[in-house]
């Protein structure tokens, strides 16, 4: 039929570019200085930011305290936030990775900055579990580093001992593979530049690219190697903090179906923050060439899936606590949806598997603003499913004795703030300061062949 | 000796490094002047710094030793020793062992020889220690509320009792049930040297009732003694025996002894409690009854006449209130009476005296005068009259006192119109209060002239007759006070030691009643030691009763329609409130309501409903008379609909030191205002009638302010039944305390077991290695939950003996407490008549502890003798292990508690690290404790015995509900308790193995 | 021409800090690691004279070794048990003597500084008398080996296992002012522990236990 032809006839890129037009347009955001856009979304970030800079201040001076965690809840927004960032930090290397084996033309646009994504997000992530520590100077005894201490070291029986290498791993490869995808852009704006500070720096950087034909194929067989390593990573990462629950005797966090449950899940909201920062980048960057319906629509696709399966972890952990018999399981689960933090249950129910469904009708897909606000929404209902997880089951423990409530104090919520802060504050550096789309990919899909005197040259 | 004070690194800048570090970077001298150019100021600079890394990295703490000059005799720095001694907590004198360490006592524990309190302490007994470095405590004596010298106070006292003297003004010394016999002989030959003199006596938990009814019915003025442990049916008709009720140690002691499950047949007392409030004693009987107050007496009344009927005695009076329920109620309760003749104890504290007189007539039916209470050897642990104090007030508002003394009570605070008191003690030309601190009446009054802490003096006791408890100092005074009788003899004109003043007496008085005695001097000796001795003393009253004081007649007081009626009662920790600055009190949370730093309204579930009142409304109480005040409401299960029951004992003044208690910080709220005080004082509401103070009043209002008020609670839920709408089927209770009633233990000593809890010993499936072998010891604990009372001495004895800190009502009430040991205190059933169980709590010290495995740095991990290990110095703070301990009893250190009272830190046990900002800790089992009873049984060459080792929390137990021991041992206690068939795990099903077990609740129910 | 004046400059200023460095390093030490450290105290008590040329027994002045946690430091009484009657060395002693043979006059007392320190302590007149007009000072010795507030050390448990003094003091006989010799870090202790440990009778430790709680609680 014609409608299924039609989005090969849309082209990846409008405006039948020539590769030159696309070095211009990309790499003039480097050079110009940046827009009223940019100062209208920069300037707000890095106050939040600084809201949660003075907020953690606060708390490393006074102690873990000034939080609203208690006996029973040890647990609050610290580690929903940090397994919340985790989980966005995923986007990022599926998209370049696991697309980019599977051979996705649609990804050359998006993902230079999903990958820009990922860093910081793991940056913001890793934060969290820093600043939970009732004594933060000595995070380093979560090293294996050799001391006077004897036969004292580490528990590597300790998920969250885990933890710390799974990240430590996953942010270096992530790291790497972004800047091994940068090289050839670098030398683009290298040769571009008239700034002697600039092609000083970006010469460095990248490291004498020449562009010449042995060094292109090296150079991508290194990506595609370390696309393959980076695939594994980004399962194993947050399979690894699932287990910081499944290995735990607490009903609710003892299930089996976590790490698949956690990894679908953060793929998810993952995509969602790359729909979100791509459209906000769209416009603040000017490139609304260069991402387009063609980029959008595959990737609402990919939500309605992760979305899919999201729903069925949610419905089998019911069952399962249900069928098993296990009277506190059961409560656990009966108590997340009606208990207490029942609102917080149906939001994260309604954001994560009732709204994405908005994705199947075609054009919700292509209205942008109606993409963002969902894209939005998904990454609150995701929140909500860590903070579900994490404090309704703390809530309602063993011992009806030690019930009790948690109410988070204005510091965690500036932290929160702050980490978003954090978030949009460093991407819109990125987005000012590095090609935001990998220019050499670009002209990959443009349907015009290198021959045409394009070339990163 | 300096140990475990914190290091202070400031002092080491002399020491070492110095020198090493320019007093600032060359590169900011004014050389800038003659132009350093920016390489020479860098490179300055990088080498200071260098200078200063490395001075850095090299500084070392300097602790100072300071020893000894002389070398006192028989004393080892680093030592711990113990005196055995007398509580001077309250009339009670319980007998107690403190524990010395380097020159300061640092810990009080039951004396387990002594005849009365047999080895238990109560909460209040525990805490007194920290009363002792109470640092608010007078110095000096105090003449107009300024500072003075003892000369000052004596000449000024002197010249005015000389004139008083001259003119034959009346001196009265007002003060509470005087323990003391050396005191009570002082005060007497001081009262002498005037035309008229007279010792007063009254307490502000009055029990005058009982002895007026006893003068009536025995024609002698006393307290009978009553022996628990010899009753096989109890009856408490409003007596909290058990909380607060004139000696709780000594009858828990005896309760427990009528309660144990170890015979074959079991020998297991029923215990019927009547009463109008959920109290302590009523949440532990068989049966309980909640009673409209104004019933009681029906209640009793009812018992008499059944009794009567078949003791075919004339029965007294006709008629008799309508009774509250079933006549067959009473006629059951009679029958089992009337069968356990002389084995039976009926025990009553109502303030009316008709009620205590029937009383009387049924324990004297009962023949149980002389079997179950004595009247022989009475106990004079309450002697206050509120006649003879009715008569002084008449006296002081008549201004026919010429001087009044004030000691261990303070009028102006326990009576309902202190404000006059307070008024008429300034018409009286002298007067003195005793008081360790500025309490209401020294304030009013012209001389404060404070006396000892009781562990700083010499003193005496004589709690029943022909037990005479001694008081030795446990250290030399901290500050300038004098011991009353020392004061009084000097006014006397014959100044002398405290120590020559009993040693005379004892001599005199005490010598002469001991069993034949080689000299005076062993026999004090011994009692010096001990801290008690038993000597025969002749009867003080017969066993006669008088039949004509039981009045015909009894109506019962008619309820006002929709009015409350009001019952004034203390709290276990406060009490009468004469403890009520002191911390570990007003942070324990109370037994039944779990509430800490508060006094509130407590309503019944329907009562609340009715009018439409949520737990945290501020009520307006409005007793006739016009007496008003406002307190939070506390929905209490289990009270009568018709009762508003308050606490008394909150609302003093002292309290005004906790505004500054607990971490400050942004959104932390204080405990107290700013010279606010704890709670709010109720004793306004009491009532004087015909003769006796009343702790009811009848014709209250509760009216609705629409203010707030939270209360800190440290127990949210109170059911182990799952809420109704999160209940799934099949799971509607949680089987966390078990429970059986009498008959089907005595058919299955294993009844009322749960089939996950008690797994055949083989027949464990395990996924673990079986990686913990204890070659050794394997250190156990097994809870009687048959024992436990709930009473909460553990919880302080755990505070003081492990330095937990205070950190205030704001903490609390974010479930925040610190207390290692917490008891949960569950309700069953209806909520007009629950049933109640009480447990205590604290780490399981289990075998595969889920914190364990969870730790990232190995700051929590199993010993090889069983004990869950935490390693303060280790721990990060990432509260993993607190998030896996499905027990939740490990407590946070959130904030830098501050301890920045140097005098109270004097408390501290020094075998103890005072934990740090962001620690975990949680109960170690004492594990200081075993450590000193290995080391010090290796020093001897042998192996630590049975007994050597005992936790703060068993040391203090009344009920002997906490056997701690090694379970390797087949012999010790321990491991015997935990083969019992009645032993059960928390949590079994999870196969955590824990160490610490709980003996199933036996119930003397059908 | 520039660039190499830099370079030298450079060099030179990085060959210093090296220097810098490699003095302080000698110096250099993790926190807590006192290893060496050798304090001056307030009296100058040579252990070399006392346990090493006099032959003084440690339990004559650190009594509590066998019976508390703390060895303990002599009270001042302690000392007079010898110095009620030595004031000074022989030597001075002898010196003064003969001097006042040689001048024909009484024997002066002659009290060496340090021990003068001792006796203004105990407020004691130039007759070995109590004198009212002073007043009793302590001494404030400065501990040596000072173990970090969160480890419990206790001397009898070691004791009465026949651990010599030596193994964790070192010669003190030889030494003129007391000195660190051995690190005391955990490891330190623990590798004692540990051989301790492997030593069981019958399943009973024969000395040293590994657990945590030994030594922090």
């Amino acid at each position: 039929m014609a409608e299924r032809a039609k989005p090969a006839a849309v082209p990846l890129v409008l405006g039948d570019k020539t590769p030159g037009q696309v070095t211009a347009d990309i790499t003039r955001a480097l050079e110009r200085r940046p827009g009223f856009l940019w100062w209208a979304a920069f300037v707000p970030s890095v106050a939040a930011l600084a809201v949660g800079v003075a907020a953690v201040v606060y708390l490393l001076r006074t102690g873990v305290g000034v939080w609203g965690i208690n006996t029973t809840v040890p647990w609050g927004f610290d580690i929903t936030n940090f397994v919340f960032w985790i989980g966005i930090g995923h986007a990022g290397t599926f998209i370049s990775a696991i697309l980019y084996l599977f051979r996705q033309k649609w990804r050359t646009s998006v993902n230079r900055s999903a990958e820009a994504m990922t860093i910081i997000a793991v940056t913001c992530a890793g934060i969290f579990p820093m600043i939970h520590m009732g004594r933060v100077w000595f995070f380093y005894w979560m090293f294996p580093y050799p001391n006077t201490r004897g036969p004292l070291w580490l528990n590597f029986e300790s998920p969250l001992v885990w933890d710390v290498f799974a990240i430590l791993t996953y942010f270096t490869v992530s790291l790497i593979f972004w800047y091994v995808g940068l090289i050839p852009d670098l030398a683009t704006v290298r040769d571009r530049t008239r700034s002697r500070v600039k092609r000083f720096l970006f010469g460095v950087f990248s490291l004498g690219w020449s562009g010449r034909f042995r060094v292109w194929h090296r150079y991508e067989t290194v990506y595609l190697l370390l696309a393959g390593l980076a695939t594994a990573l980004v399962i194993s990462v947050h399979t690894i903090v699932s287990w910081d629950f499944a290995t735990t005797v607490i009903p609710g966090w003892h299930t089996t179906i976590f790490p698949p449950y956690f990894v679908t899940g953060a793929i998810f909201s993952g995509m969602a923050m790359v729909l979100t920062l791509m459209l906000i980048a769209r416009k603040v960057m000017g490139l609304e060439a260069y991402i387009t319906r063609r980029h959008v629509d595959p990737m609402c696709k990919v939500v309605i899936v992760a979305s899919g399966l999201v729903a069925l972890a949610y419905v089998t952990e019911f069952f399962t606590a249900l069928y098993s018999g296990n009277p506190t399981e059961a409560f656990a689960f009966v108590n997340r949806a009606l208990g207490p933090l029942g609102w917080g249950f149906w939001i994260m129910v309604a954001c994560n598997v009732l709204i994405p469904q908005l994705f199947w009708i075609k054009k919700v897909r292509s209205t942008f603003l109606l993409v963002f606000v969902i894209s939005i929404l998904i990454n609150v209902g995701m929140w909500f499913e860590r903070f579900v997880i994490i404090v309704a089951t703390l809530q309602r423990g063993y011992l009806p004795s030690s019930w009790a409530t948690y109410v988070p104090t204005s510091v965690e919520i500036a932290t929160l703030v702050g980490s978003f802060g954090l978030f949009f504050t460093a991407f819109l550096l990125f987005a000012r300061f590095l090609p935001v789309i990998a220019i050499a990919e670009v002209k990959g899909v443009l349907g015009t062949s290198r021959a045409k005197g394009g070339g990163p040259r | 000796m300096s140990e475990r004070k914190p290091k202070d690194y400031g002092k080491t800048r002399g020491v070492r490094g110095a020198g090493e570090v320019p007093a600032e970077p060359e590169g900011a001298s004014p050389e800038e002047g003659r132009g350093v150019s920016r390489r020479e100021f860098l490179a300055a600079a990088g080498f200071t710094l260098a200078g200063a890394v490395v001075a850095g990295c090299a500084r070392a703490p300097v602790e100072k030793a300071i020893p000894y000059l002389v070398q006192p005799e028989h004393i080892v720095p680093g030592r711990a020793y113990h005196y055995a001694s007398t509580c001077g907590g309250c009339a009670s004198s319980c007998g107690v062992v403190v524990k010395n360490r380097d020159g300061r006592p640092i810990k009080v524990e039951g004396n387990a020889e002594h005849p009365l309190s047999r080895g238990g302490l109560c909460a209040v007994g525990q805490a007194t220690v920290l009363g002792l470095y109470d640092s608010h405590r007078l110095a000096s004596p105090l003449a107009g509320g300024r500072e003075t010298t003892w000369a000052a106070v004596d000449r000024a006292v002197g010249e005015r009792l000389a004139a008083i003297r001259a003119e034959g003004g009346a001196v009265r010394f007002l003060s509470g049930t005087e323990a003391s016999p050396t005191a009570r002989a002082e005060i007497e030959r001081f009262l002498a040297g005037f035309a008229s003199g007279r010792h007063v006596e009254y307490d502000t938990l009055s029990s005058a009732a009982i002895l007026d009814a006893h003068e009536r019915t025995h024609g002698a003025r006393l307290l009978p003694r009553y022996h628990l442990d010899r009753s096989e049916v109890i009856v408490g008709v409003d007596a909290d025996f058990l909380g607060t009720w004139i000696s709780p140690v000594e009858y828990t002691a005896g309760y427990r002894a009528g309660r144990t499950l170890e015979g074959r047949p079991p020998r297991l007392s029923y215990h019927v409690q009547f009463e109008s409030r959920m109290s302590l004693t009523g949440s532990n009987a068989d049966v309980r009854y909640a009673v409209r107050p104004g019933d009681l007496g029906v209640v009793m009344d009812g018992l008499a006449r059944r009794l009567a009927a078949r003791a075919g005695v004339v029965v007294p009076g006709e008629g008799g209130g309508a009774e509250p329920f079933p006549a067959e109620t009473l006629d059951r309760l009679a029958e089992r009476l009337w069968r356990a003749r002389g084995r039976s104890l009926v025990l009553c504290g109502s303030q009316e005296i008709q009620t205590q007189l029937r009383c009387n007539f049924v324990n004297h039916l009962l023949g149980n005068y002389g079997a179950t209470l004595e009247v022989a050897r009475p106990s004079f642990q309450r002697r206050g009259s509120d006649r003879a104090l009715e008569e002084l007030q008449r006296e002081l508002n008549r201004g026919e006192v010429a001087a009044l003394f004030v000691r261990d009570v303070d009028p102006v605070y326990d009576l309902p119109d202190g404000e006059t008191w307070a008024r008429a003690m300034k018409e009286v030309a002298l007067t003195v209060s005793f008081a360790a601190s500025v309490d209401e009446t020294a304030s009013v009054s012209a001389y404060v002239c404070p006396d000892h802490h009781y562990l700083e003096a010499w003193r005496d006791a004589e709690p029943a007759a022909g037990v005479f408890g001694l008081t030795q100092p446990a250290l030399s005074p901290l500050g300038g006070t004098r011991a009353m009788i020392e004061s009084l003899a000097v006014w006397r004109g014959e100044a002398k030691a405290a120590y020559d003043l009993i040693r005379e007496h004892w001599e005199a008085r005490v010598y002469p009643l001991a069993v034949p005695e080689r000299t005076f001097r062993t026999f004090w000796e011994r009692a010096v030691h001990d801290g008690y001795v038993e000597v025969a003393t002749e009867a003080v009253a017969g066993g006669e009763f008088d039949m004509s004081a039981v009045r015909p007649g009894y109506e019962a007081p008619a309820a006002a329609e929709g009015a409350f009626a009001l019952v004034l009662y203390p709290k276990v920790a406060i009490v009468d409130g004469h403890h009520a600055s002191n911390p570990w009190l007003q942070e324990l949370p109370d037994p039944v309501t779990k509430a800490v730093w508060d006094n509130y309204a407590c309503l019944s579930p329907r009562a609340a409903a009715a009018q439409g009142l949520a737990e945290g409304d501020v009520v307006r109480v409005e007793a006739p008379g016009g007496t008003t005040a406002e307190f939070p409401v506390l929905v209490q299960p289990g009270q009568h609909d018709g009762v508003v029951a308050v606490a008394l004992g909150y609302g003093r003044r002292e309290t005004r030191r906790f505004a500054g208690i607990g971490p400050r910080w942004l959104e932390g709220r204080p405990t107290v205002e700013e010279g606010g005080v704890v709670g709010t004082r109720a004793a306004p509401f009491l009532a004087w009638e015909n003769g006796t103070r009343r702790y009811l009043r009848e014709g209250v209002k509760v009216v609705k302010t629409g203010k707030r008020h939270d209360l800190a609670i440290t127990q949210g839920h109170h059911s182990l039944s799952v809420p109704p709408e999160l209940a799934t089927p099949g799971a509607e209770t949680r089987p966390i305390v078990q429970e059986t009633t009498l008959p089907a233990f005595v058919g299955n000593p294993a009844a009322g077991g749960h089939p996950h809890h008690n797994p055949a010993p083989g027949s464990r499936e395990d996924l673990w290695p079986d990686d913990h072998k204890y070659p050794g010891h394997h250190w156990g604990i097994v809870v009687d939950l048959n024992a436990c009372t709930g009473c909460s001495a553990c919880v302080v004895s755990c505070q003081a003996e492990n330095n937990l800190p205070v950190v205030g009502k704001d903490e609390v009430r974010r479930s925040r407490e610190m207390h290692w040991l917490r008891i949960d205190r569950y309700y069953a059933g209806p909520e007009a008549a629950p049933t109640v169980v009480h447990q205590p709590m604290f780490c399981q010290h289990c075998d595969y502890a889920p914190c364990e495995t969870v730790c990232p740095v190995l700051a929590t991990v199993h010993s090889r003798e069983g004990l869950s290990e935490q390693v303060y110095n280790r721990c990060v703070g990432t509260r993993f292990c607190e998030a896996n301990c499905p027990y939740k009893v490990r407590r946070f250190n959130w904030f830098h508690y501050r301890r920045d009272d140097e005098r109270e830190n004097l408390v501290l046990n020094p075998d103890v690290v005072v934990r740090s900002r962001g620690v975990m800790e949680k109960c170690t089992f004492c594990v200081q404790r075993i450590q000193e009873a290995k080391i010090e049984a290796k020093r001897q060459g042998r192996a630590p015995e049975e007994g050597d080792i005992r936790t703060a929390c068993q040391q203090s137990c009344p009920a002997g509900a906490i056997v701690f021991g090694d379970l390797n041992d087949p012999r010790s206690r321990v491991s015997r308790l935990a083969a019992d068939p009645r032993r059960y795990d928390v949590l079994a099903e999870l196969n955590l193995r824990p160490s610490v077990g709980y003996l199933r609740l036996v119930r003397n129910t059908a | 021409m520039v660039s190499r004046v830099v370079t030298v400059v450079l060099a030179v200023g990085l060959f210093f800090s090296l220097l810098i460095l490699a003095v302080g390093l000698a110096d250099l030490r993790i926190p807590d690691d006192q290893q060496g450290y050798e304090p001056a105290q307030p009296i100058a008590f040579s252990h070399r004279l006392h346990a090493g040329e006099l032959d003084i027994g440690c339990l004559f002045c650190h009594a509590g070794d066998e019976k508390s946690r703390y060895a303990g430091f002599p009270a001042a009484s302690t000392c007079m048990y010898c110095h009620a009657d030595v004031s000074a060395t022989f030597g001075a002693v002898r010196a003064e003597a003969e001097a006042a043979e040689a001048e024909g006059r009484a024997v002066r007392r002659i009290v060496s500084t340090e021990l003068e320190t001792l006796y203004e302590a105990l407020a004691l007149d130039e007759n070995m008398e109590r004198d009212p007009a002073k007043t009793l000072t302590p001494i404030a010795w400065v501990k040596v080996h000072d173990l970090p507030d969160y480890t419990y050390f206790d001397h009898r448990a070691h004791a009465s296992a026949g651990v010599t003094c030596a193994a964790c003091h070192g010669p003190i006989e030889t030494m003129e002012r007391v000195r660190q010799e051995e690190s005391l870090s955990m490891g330190w202790c623990v590798n004692c522990h540990r051989d301790g440990y492997q030593a069981e009778e019958n399943g009973k430790s024969a000395y040293a236990s590994v657990d945590c709680a030994t030594c922090h609680f």
